[in-house]
């Protein structure tokens, strides 16, 4: 019987491994989760306060509502997903080649584009990760 | 032109997405994601945000058609999307362990769209299942909500005909309902 994917070790003990970095590559992140596209969440990072399932499920909403959009006005494929807010700002980008999310969230004193380039990184960082043995 | 708008609900797997891609006039909008959770229901994808479709009734009347999601862990988005809904169809899959337990459970979550519209009960797979059902479901809803009136309907959630019949139900009840709010209203007073 194969793992589901948010229990998987490997997806876990490289999902942190990632999430790590991010928050060296990014001081002004809050919360970060890596999150199945179907909404579970696989590891999570920083902001306490936070419900990790409830964070995965509004995030695989979203992600799968942007995507429905690029594809509705045809697009092309959605490359990640910003919330933008008062006091912070959300970004999201899949990690290609794998059934997840990366979700973070960032406190206003970052620039949406600093908080990007950070997010897309990681997910490069997390791919290759994933593919080694 | 009117519009309503009606909900599908119903646990994982029950067939909302397929009902509504048997009504809809439009190419469906879907959110679907890979599934998981093989255990929940072992089929390929679910949906994690909506499905929207839309069917006219006649030429002055136009139903929006919005799926939710099954999983609890999705239910921000059953409040969303019941905020501007009128009624919903409960499709409930008879195959699964305790079905109507789970109806039951799922009409007490959409009971404030009840008292707007209506909610109508479709059990899919029904075929698959020995005992004629419809009673049992209709006599478990009376001794839990004896002042309620849902129609219970067995269907295939792939035929538009049987879906059109629970739609038309929901929405001829919808209707009735929002013809008498004034008079009810009047009289309350």
């Amino acid at each position: 019987m194969s793992i589901v994917t948010h229990l998987d070790p490997k997806y876990i003990s490289r999902g942190e491994l990632a999430l790590g970095g991010l928050r060296s590559l990014a001081p002004s992140l809050r919360y970060a989760s890596l999150l199945t596209e179907d909404g579970f969440s696989v590891v999570n990072v920083e902001g306490k306060e936070f419900d990790s399932n409830r964070f995965a499920s509004m995030a695989s909403s979203t992600q799968a509502l942007a995507d429905a959009v690029a594809r509705e006005l045809r697009l092309g494929d959605n490359e990640f997903v910003i919330v933008a807010a008062e006091q912070g700002h959300v970004v999201q980008v899949r990690v290609e080649d794998h059934p997840l999310v990366l979700a973070a969230l960032f406190t206003d004193k970052a620039t949406i584009g600093t908080s990007l380039t950070a997010a897309r990184r990681t997910a490069r960082r997390l791919n290759t990760l994933l593919m080694a043995k | 032109m009117s519009e309503h708008v009606i909900l599908f609900a119903g646990p994982m797997g029950a067939g909302k997405t397929t009902a509504i891609r048997a009504l809809s006039e439009i190419e469906v909008v879907s959110t679907e994601a890979t599934n998981s959770d093989q255990a929940a229901a072992a089929k390929a994808t679910t949906t994690v945000a909506l499905d929207y479709g839309e069917i006219s009734v006649n030429e002055a009347e136009k139903v929006r058609l919005y799926g939710v999601p099954g999983q609890k862990r999705f239910d921000f988005m059953w409040t969303i999307l019941a905020e501007r809904a009128e009624g919903v169809i409960l499709l409930v899959n008879a195959d699964a362990e305790n079905p109507v337990e789970t109806a039951i459970e799922y009409v007490k979550e959409f009971f404030a769209l009840y008292e707007r519209g209506g909610i109508v009960i479709g059990l899919t797979r029904a075929d698959l299942v020995p005992t004629a059902l419809i009673e049992e479901y209709a006599n478990a809803l009376a001794d839990e909500m004896p002042d309620v009136m849902i129609p219970v309907f067995t269907v295939d959630g792939r035929s538009n005909a049987d879906m059109t019949v629970l739609l038309m139900t929901l929405v001829a009840n919808v209707e009735l309902k929002q013809a008498i709010a004034p008079t009810l209203s009047r009289r309350a007073r």
